[in-house]
C-alpha cells in the first residue's frame, strides 16, 4: 500500500492523527522543558495537578510555560497556513505570509509603540496590528484598478511597501539609543516571551475561525493552482475567491504577528516540507500545516529557551537555523 | 435565605484568609508604597531577595544583606561574591521561570530599566516587587536608606548613608574652591561617539566634581561626530570602559593624534570604569572622587587622607 493509493479520507485521517500526536508531544515538551530543570516524575505530577496548589513547578508550568507554548503553537500554525495560501494564490514558491506588506507595517507599528514606551500587550500589539492593516489596505488600493488582482502586481506592491517600511524601521532603530533598542531587535526577530494567559485566549477566538474559513476554501485553492483561466472555466469566481483568501489570510497573520514579532522562515518552509511529502492537495495540506507548523514553532521555542545558558534567544534565530538545512535535505532526497 | 448563605461563604473565606496569614514563612506583611507609586506587601524582614539590576545587588551587599540574595540580574558583578549567585536573566527581559523557581519573598526592581510589564507579571505570579527610582546622588543615598528599612537593617543603612553624604559634601566643598571649570568630554560610546547629557548621573558627577560637561543638554545620551568634538575643544576626554575590551588604546591614540585638542596636548585623556559612573549604587561616590582627582588634580591633595 503506497501513500497515493490510499483514499482521500484515509490520507486525511493519517495526517490529522499524526499531526495531533506531534502537536501533543511538542506541547508536553514545551511544558516540561525550560530554564528550571526538574525530573520527569515531578514534571508529571505538576502536569497532572497532583503536586498541590503551592508547588512552584506547577506555577511555572501552567502560568509561564503554558501560555507561551499555546502562543507558539498558534503563531506557528498561522504562519504556515499563511505561507501555504500565498504560495498557491500567487503561484510563487518564494511567497511567505508577510508578502502583502504585513511584516513591514506591523514592525513599524510595533517599533513606534516600543519607542512610546507602551506595554507589549495590548499597546504594542495594537499598534502593530494597525500598522499591518494600514499596509494591507495600501497594497489592496494600489492593485484595485487591476482586473482580478493580478498576482504580479500584488507581489510587487507588497515587496515595495515592505521595502519602504524597512527603511522606516532602520531609521527608527538608528535614532534609538537606550535599552529599547534591545526590545526592538527582539521584536524584529520574533519574541514569544511576553505570552500571558489572557492574550492567548483572545488569539484562539480570533484565529480558529480564520483556519476554518481557509479549510472551507481548500477545493477552490486546488482549482486556483491550475491557473486563473482554467479555474474560471471550471466555474470558480476567481476574483472573489482570491480577494477573500488574501484578506482572511493577511488578517490572521497580522493578528498573530502583532503578538509574537516577526518570526521568520516558518511560513516559507513548513508548507514546502508538507508539499514535498503529501503532494499538492490542499485538503490535506491545510490540516497538516496547522498541526505541523504549530508543533514546529513550539519545538523551536523550547530550543530557544533551553539552549542558551542564560536568558533566551529570539525564536526566529532557531526557526531559520533548523528550518533551512532541514528543507535543503528534504529537497535533495526528493529528487 | 440566599443572602445568609452568601454571608456564610464570605465568613468562611475570611477565616481561611486569616489562617493563611498565619501560615509558616509569612511574618506579618506590611504595605509599602514604592518609588513608582505602587502599593506592595513586603514581609517584615525579607529573607530571599531577587535583585533585578546590578545597582540593586550592590546596594543590598553594601547594606550587609548580601547573604539574603537568592538571585541576581545577569550583569551583577560587584562585589565579587555576587558573581556566584544564580542569574535570572537580563534586566530588560528577566527569566520569569527562574525567578519563580527561586521562591523569593521580595524582588527589588528599578524603574528606569525593568519594564513595567515585567514588574506587573511578577506581581501577578505572587511575588512582591518593590520598585525604586533613584535620581541624583542624594536620591541614591535616600534609596539606600529606604531599602535598609525594608530589609530591617536601618542602623547600618543610616551609618552608610551618613558616610556617603559626608563624602559627597566634601567633594562639593572642594570643587567650590576651584578657580575655573575645565571643559570635559565624557565618551561612553566609541562608534558612534556617544556622551551623557543633563539629568544623567554622569552629568551630575562631572558638575559636582567641578567640571563643565560639554554634552550638557536635553538629549540624555547625545551622539557626536569627530568634527564636533574638535570644535568643542575639550580639556579632558574621559572614556568609560562600557564598550568592554573595545580597543581603548586605539581610541586614546586616535584622540592624541589631534594636537589641536587641549586634552591631547596636555595628555589628559583617561579611561575610567563605567560601573562606578553610571550605576545608581554606593560606588557612585568612588566615581565622584575619581573624577574630582582627574578634573582638579591641583586640589586632589586635600582629598587624600582622613576618611570619617
Amino acid at each position: 500500500m503506497s501513500w497515493s493509493s490510499l483514499s482521500l479520507g484515509r490520507r486525511l485521517l493519517w495526517v490529522v492523527l499524526l499531526g495531533t500526536l506531534l502537536l501533543g508531544i511538542s506541547l508536553v515538551l514545551g511544558l516540561c522543558l525550560g530554564s528550571t530543570p526538574a525530573g520527569w516524575r515531578r514534571n508529571l505530577a505538576a502536569l497532572l495537578g497532583l503536586s498541590g496548589p503551592h508547588d512552584v513547578l506547577a506555577t511555572i508550568i501552567w502560568r509561564i510555560r503554558w501560555p507561551r507554548a499555546v502562543l507558539a503553537g498558534l503563531v506557528g500554525a498561522t504562519l504556515s497556513l499563511g505561507g501555504l495560501v500565498f504560495q498557491a494564490l500567487l503561484r510563487n514558491p518564494l511567497a511567505d505570509p508577510y508578502i502583502l506588506g504585513v511584516s513591514g507595517g506591523s514592525a513599524v507599528g510595533a517599533i513606534a509603540g516600543l519607542l512610546a514606551g507602551l506595554a507589549p500587550f495590548p499597546g504594542v500589539a495594537l499598534l502593530a496590528f494597525m500598522g499591518s492593516m494600514g499596509t494591507l489596505m495600501l497594497v489592496l488600493v494600489i492593485t484595485a484598478s487591476e482586473p482580478g488582482a493580478r498576482k504580479n502586481s500584488l507581489l510587487l506592491a507588497g515587496v515595495m511597501v515592505n521595502a519602504f517600511c524597512s527603511a522606516v524601521i532602520i531609521f527608527l532603530v538608528s535614532i534609538t539609543q537606550d535599552a529599547r533598542l534591545h526590545n526592538m531587535l527582539h521584536w524584529l526577530m520574533g519574541d514569544l516571551s511576553i505570552a500571558a494567559p489572557g492574550q492567548t485566549t483572545l488569539l484562539i477566538c480570533l484565529l480558529i475561525p480564520c483556519f476554518l474559513a481557509i479549510l472551507a476554501l481548500a477545493r477552490p485553492l486546488n482549482l486556483l493552482l491550475m491557473g486563473a483561466e482554467t479555474a474560471s472555466y471550471l466555474g470558480l469566481n476567481v476574483a472573489l475567491t482570491s480577494r477573500i483568501l488574501l484578506v482572511v489570510t493577511s488578517l490572521m497573520v497580522s493578528v498573530a504577528v502583532c503578538q509574537s514579532g516577526l518570526v521568520g522562515f516558518v511560513g516559507l518552509v513548513v508548507p514546502h516540507l508538507f508539499r514535498l511529502r503529501l503532494g499538492p492537495d490542499h485538503r490535506l495540506l491545510i490540516p497538516a500545516c496547522v498541526l505541523g507548523g504549530g508543533s514546529y514553532l513550539i519545538m523551536c521555542d523550547v530550543v530557544s529557551r533551553v539552549l542558551p545558558s542564560q536568558g533566551e534567544m529570539p525564536v526566529g534565530v532557531i526557526t531559520a537555523m533548523v528550518g533551512a538545512p532541514l528543507f535543503v535535505l528534504l529537497l535533495m532526497r526528493s529528487r | 435565605m440566599k443572602f445568609f448563605r452568601d454571608m456564610r461563604i464570605l465568613a468562611i473565606i475570611g477565616v481561611l484568609g486569616l489562617v493563611a496569614g498565619w501560615l509558616p514563612g509569612s511574618a506579618w506583611a506590611q504595605v509599602h508604597v514604592d518609588q513608582s507609586g505602587r502599593r506592595v506587601d513586603v514581609p517584615a524582614s525579607p529573607q530571599r531577595l531577587v535583585t533585578l539590576a546590578a545597582s540593586l545587588t550592590e546596594m543590598v551587599f553594601a547594606l550587609g544583606a548580601g547573604n539574603r540574595i537568592c538571585g541576581v540580574e545577569r550583569f551583577s558583578d560587584y562585589p565579587p561574591a555576587a558573581r556566584d549567585l544564580p542569574k535570572v536573566g537580563s534586566y530588560i527581559s528577566p527569566d520569569l521561570e527562574k525567578i519563580v523557581a527561586l521562591r523569593p519573598d521580595l524582588c527589588l526592581a528599578i524603574k528606569d530599566g525593568n519594564p513595567r510589564y515585567v514588574v506587573d507579571r511578577l506581581q501577578s505570579l505572587g511575588i512582591p516587587v518593590y520598585v525604586v527610582d533613584p535620581h541624583k546622588v542624594t536620591g541614591v543615598i535616600a534609596t539606600l536608606k529606604e531599602i535598609g528599612r525594608l530589609l530591617n537593617v536601618e542602623g547600618r543603612a543610616g551609618k552608610l548613608a551618613a558616610a556617603l553624604t559626608h563624602r559627597y559634601q566634601r567633594i562639593k566643598g572642594l570643587a567650590a574652591q576651584a578657580v575655573r571649570r575645565p571643559r570635559v568630554f565624557f565618551q561612553i560610546g566609541i562608534s558612534p561617539i556617544v556622551s551623557a547629557g543633563s539629568h544623567t548621573f554622569i552629568d551630575e558627577l562631572i558638575t559636582t566634581a567641578g567640571g563643565l560637561n560639554l554634552a550638557a543638554g536635553k538629549v540624555p545620551y547625545p551622539r557626536f561626530s569627530q568634527e564636533q568634538i574638535l570644535a568643542l575643544q575639550p580639556e579632558l576626554i574621559i572614556i568609560t570602559s562600557m564598550a568592554r575590551g573595545g580597543g581603548f588604546e586605539q581610541v586614546k591614540a586616535g584622540w592624541e593624534s589631534w594636537q589641536t585638542l587641549p586634552a591631547a596636548r596636555h595628555h589628559r585623556i583617561f579611561l575610567v570604569d563605567s560601573d562606578i559612573m553610571d550605576r545608581p549604587s554606593p560606588r557612585l561616590l568612588d566615581g565622584l572622587e575619581l573624577l574630582f582627582r582627574l578634573i582638579h588634580p591641583e586640589l586632589a591633595g586635600e582629598l587624600s587622607g582622613k576618611l570619617p
